[in-house]
């Protein structure tokens, strides 16, 4: 790309901005698939996993929409995507760096044997702690975990699929969540 | 054919957009919220502030005292200036140095000013206890002026919040410092610049502590 194809696609993607700010829809929705490239390439640069950079792309995104009224029409428009996809890229590295001290590596939880048989016992306990802990719920409690949390329904789907109001859905896995983690047993198994 | 998530956001995003303002130039904002702060400011100077007090306890040394002025008014605008450019994403970083040298400029004349009250009268208003009463205006003053500002930045949804809050909270330190001067009985003595220092830490330190909260950042 040279730099003065380069400015007047930046001067056309300004343009398709300010459109959008007055409420043109097929406009933002140009502006918004004309920019991905660019800001790919930020988040590329920035982030050291393909995954990373594509959330970044994504909340990148986000935030242009929620800030979108910062722009002003007629100024450049790349220095301000760039700023907003550099930030968010420094946040995504903040966060994925606060979870990693959050987070500690135990190799022994990770150990196991090359016999798949002979995991069986370790296994075998596992379910049945689990099913003592979930066998303490109540019955709406437990209907609750199974499907928004083991089956994977979104609160809608168990709402219909079990009868239960979704906000009492909620309540349930809130009860049933702070039940089990009463119930976890206190020592890391050894 | 399925749909990537980065499409689905800009359907999504596309199908929500509705007609949004933009906002004005930073420093045209900036000059509205320093005018709002300034009419305030006069309007307490005049009704309850000592000009005339302020005139008698720098008789001979107005030249010091203008200069002293100056450094905090420049420091006081420039800082919210700053705050205003730096809350929209893509504006030049350097602003937020652009307060710092009046600050500096500030604090050398006020020390100045110190030093001669000093020579002047001995160790007479060394005490505390008077300067406290500064800590307080301070402290109340940016309670009134500091809402004001927060509200007008927090229109930017700044993506990097710190750094407008901290220089939004010197700008309003800067600013009841400088409100200050008219309510000052007693000449301004090293406890007295102290003190004022404290109080500019605390303003800036709150507003920075409070930046996620009241600026509401994208």
């Amino acid at each position: 790309m040279t730099a003065a194809s380069g400015d007047s696609q930046a001067d056309r993607w300004g343009v398709l901005l300010a459109a959008a700010q007055l409420g043109d829809a097929d406009a933002y929705r140009a502006f918004l698939n004309a920019i991905i490239p660019f800001v790919r390439a930020i988040a590329r640069r920035r982030c050291w996993s393909e995954d990373m950079a594509e959330n970044v792309v994504q909340d990148a995104l986000l935030t242009v929409h929620r800030v979108r009224h910062t722009y002003q029409p007629g100024r450049p428009v790349a220095p301000w995507i760039a700023a907003i996809v550099t930030r968010r890229s420094i946040d995504a590295a903040r966060k994925r760096g606060r979870i990693g001290r959050q987070e500690v590596f135990n190799e022994v939880a990770y150990e196991t044997f090359a016999d798949p048989r002979a995991n069986e016992p370790l296994e075998a306990d596992a379910s049945r702690t689990l099913a003592q802990m979930v066998g303490g719920l109540s019955r709406g409690q437990r209907e609750a975990i199974e499907l928004v949390k083991l089956r994977e329904m979104s609160l809608a789907e168990a709402s219909e699929f079990s009868g239960q109001s979704v906000a009492s859905l909620k309540v349930n896995i809130h009860r049933a969540m702070k039940k089990l983690r009463i119930s976890l047993p206190k020592e890391p198994p050894e | 054919m399925t749909v990537s998530p980065i499409d689905k956001i800009i359907n999504e995003l596309a199908s929500d957009v509705g007609p949004v303002r933009p906002l004005r130039a930073p420093a045209l904002r900036a000059l509205l919220a320093i005018a709002a702060i300034g009419l305030a400011a006069a309007f307490a100077i005049v009704v309850l502030g000592d000009v005339s007090g302020l005139r008698n306890r720098y008789a001979g040394r107005e030249a010091l005292l203008a200069l002293e002025m100056l450094a905090m008014l420049s420091t006081g605008v420039l800082a919210i200036v700053a705050a205003f450019v730096v809350s929209i994403p893509g504006r030049s970083k350097r602003w937020i140095a652009a307060p710092i040298p009046f600050l500096a400029l500030w604090l050398l004349f006020s020390g100045l000013g110190c030093y001669d009250d000093l020579v002047r009268r001995g160790g007479v208003g060394w005490e505390l206890g008077e300067s406290i009463h500064c800590l307080r205006f301070v402290a109340a003053t940016s309670a009134v002026f500091g809402p004001l500002l927060i509200w007008r930045l927090a229109r930017a949804k700044p993506i990097n919040p710190l750094p407008v809050a901290l220089l939004g909270g010197l700008g309003i330190a800067a600013t009841s410092v400088l409100v200050l001067q008219f309510f000052h009985p007693f000449a301004v003595t090293f406890i007295d610049l102290a003190v004022h220092l404290v109080a500019i830490m605390i303003v800036v330190g709150v507003v920075g502590l409070v930046n996620r909260r009241a600026l509401a950042p994208a």
